[in-house]
């Protein structure tokens, strides 16, 4: 009786250190996901809540999503509201005290960037729901290092065992990444100053970081066509300039862009919105597979 | 597994038995008028409320915002009973026009701030497994008043009253549960119980209700769906089951 009192209460009293093996990690995105991997240790589950084909605004809710949530030691969203509609929901419904606002667990990647598209007026007879600014800030090779460092120590925070292990592979991700940067300014040289076309708000960190000019956009609500006088607008503006192409990402409807390109002449890109990490691609291959497609378009 | 199940699925659970609650009774109305499609346009015109409620300034999570659905529920609800007296057999057509009013109305309200229209326009719609204990309380409260309503003043409030009552319970439900499981929990339950002996219907018609949240959230978990759409399959299959088995069992009328 005795021995078997003992047993349980050892067994009690390991169980919080044999749960503290592994970091669970849980992403909004799964550019964040790829990040984290390239960045820590083997002992780290990583969870993503959206996959590359998915609108990050929206999420469907299934019962893994908050048990996952319930579990998790570091939350790594985008935050300025890109989760707005159902992050908080998630964050109460799963109660898990370490990730919430304020805690080293709660992890908000738009804190360590310089946003763009900041309104300098918060125009209240309409409101402005992105105050904060464009939250698609991984589509700049810049912000990736920036995040990166810190996403570094906030891991040594949650886990100082673990920290030597997190240097070097921040030293050697951020030599990697360089050098690839490097590789795609050059490869993309061409497409500085070119006027490019957008479907939907989704690439101006991209077009920033590569000198391109965003002329237009073509659909800004999903599914809504633009208005028949900015349609217009449009036509009549692109047959003048010289508009180099109209982005849109691959899980995009494509029908506006290819009504305007059939007026136009101007090709359509269809890009990645963001890394397939459930098939184990890195951010570099990402960010190749959008150069390639974005060179490839002028040819 | 099972830890997390209870305390997640729980508070759904408890949501799917208060939307039953009154939808079950109203539902039978609903058939029984024939007007189908009008909890969709009531949910609608409630989120055109909440848009309505944003453009004024007010935060879209807040009590003003609530009111504005509750009022605009209530108006489009009042044009809707008067129609029903003027339009006759024409009436499921206008409540159909009314929807998309309502919706296209959201959409041009939002034009030209997309990014708000993204967040909006979902805002009423709500999703079961996001329900939390605050919410289900405030939703008990409303569906006891409309069920008292009903039961003891169903003859003196007359048509007007039905639909304004109806409207207040959607407003409520449709938040909680989203609009798909709303229009389940309205319509199937009633119409496998049409047939049925009338002091057997709310049981049978509760059966259905009951086991299709039950069974729905439980697949859900077993095989990690989103639960919503999973309970609206369940209902159905519920309702063809039981309707089988009930009509075995108890004599139609």
């Amino acid at each position: 009786m005795h021995t078997k009192k003992a047993a349980v209460f050892i067994l009690l009293v390991c169980l919080p250190g044999i749960s503290q093996a592994a970091l669970n990690v849980f992403t909004c995105e799964p550019e964040w996901a790829a990040l984290v991997k390239e960045l820590s240790d083997d002992e780290i589950n990583i969870y993503s809540a959206t996959t590359s084909t998915q609108d990050p605004h929206h999420i469907q809710a299934r019962p893994s999503l908050i048990a996952k949530a319930r579990r998790a030691d570091l939350l790594i969203c985008t935050g300025a509201e890109l989760e707005a509609g159902w992050l908080p929901l998630l964050l109460r419904k799963a109660g898990n005290a370490a990730i919430q606002p304020g805690q080293p667990g709660f992890f908000m990647t738009s804190d360590y960037v310089d946003m763009l598209e900041v309104p300098t007026t918060l125009d209240r007879s309409l409101g402005d729901i992105h105050a904060s600014g464009n939250p698609h800030i991984h589509l700049d090779p810049n912000n990736i290092i920036r995040i990166a460092n810190a996403l570094t120590q906030r891991l040594i925070e949650l886990n100082e065992s673990g920290s030597k292990h997190y240097q070097k592979n921040l030293e050697q991700f951020i030599k990697r990444w360089q050098q690839a940067m490097a590789g795609w300014s050059e490869r993309a040289a061409s497409l500085r100053g070119q006027d490019i076309v957008m479907h939907h708000n989704t690439w101006p960190y991209l077009s920033h970081w590569l000198g391109m000019n965003a002329v237009a956009t073509l659909e800004p609500i999903p599914g809504v066509p633009p208005a028949s006088s900015h349609l217009a607008r449009l036509e009549k503006r692109l047959n003048h300039d010289d508009v180099a192409m109209i982005i849109h990402a691959d899980y995009v409807n494509e029908r506006s862009a290819q009504w305007l390109s059939s007026r136009t002449g101007i090709p359509i890109v269809s890009l990645p919105a963001s890394v397939n990490f459930q098939q184990g691609e890195t951010l570099v291959q990402f960010y190749e597979t959008i150069i390639d497609a974005l060179m490839a378009s002028g040819e | 597994m099972d830890d997390f199940n209870i305390s997640i699925l729980g508070p759904a659970f408890v949501a799917g038995l208060v939307v039953l609650s009154t939808h079950i009774p109203l539902g039978r109305e609903v058939i029984r008028r024939g007007i189908i499609f009008i909890d969709l346009t009531i949910a609608q015109i409630a989120g055109l409320g909440v848009i309505i409620a944003y453009s004024f300034g007010w935060d879209e999570r807040g009590f003003e915002a609530q009111m504005f659905a509750i009022i605009s529920a209530l108006t489009g609800a009042w044009i809707l009973s008067l129609l029903e007296k003027k339009a006759g057999k024409h009436q499921e057509a206008l409540i159909g026009i009314g929807f998309i009013l309502a919706a296209t109305a959201g959409i041009l309200m939002l034009a030209n701030n997309p990014h708000a229209g993204e967040h909006l326009r979902e805002l009423l719609v709500g999703q079961i497994l996001w329900v939390e204990w605050h919410q289900l309380f405030y939703a008990a409260l409303i569906s006891s008043l409309v069920l008292f309503v009903w039961n003891v003043f169903r003859q003196s409030i007359g048509s007007t009253g039905f639909y304004m009552l109806f409207a207040c319970a959607i407003t409520v439900t449709v938040q909680l549960v989203g609009v798909y499981l709303v229009f389940a929990s309205l319509i199937i339950p009633a119409l496998a119980t049409v047939d049925i002996k009338e002091k057997y219907v709310t049981l049978v018609a509760g059966v259905i209700g009951v086991t299709g949240y039950g069974l729905g959230l439980l697949i859900s978990a077993l095989l990690d769906l989103p639960s919503g759409a999973v309970i609206v399959w369940c209902i159905a299959m519920m309702a063809l089951i039981i309707k089988l088995i009930a009509s075995q069992m108890i004599t139609f009328k």
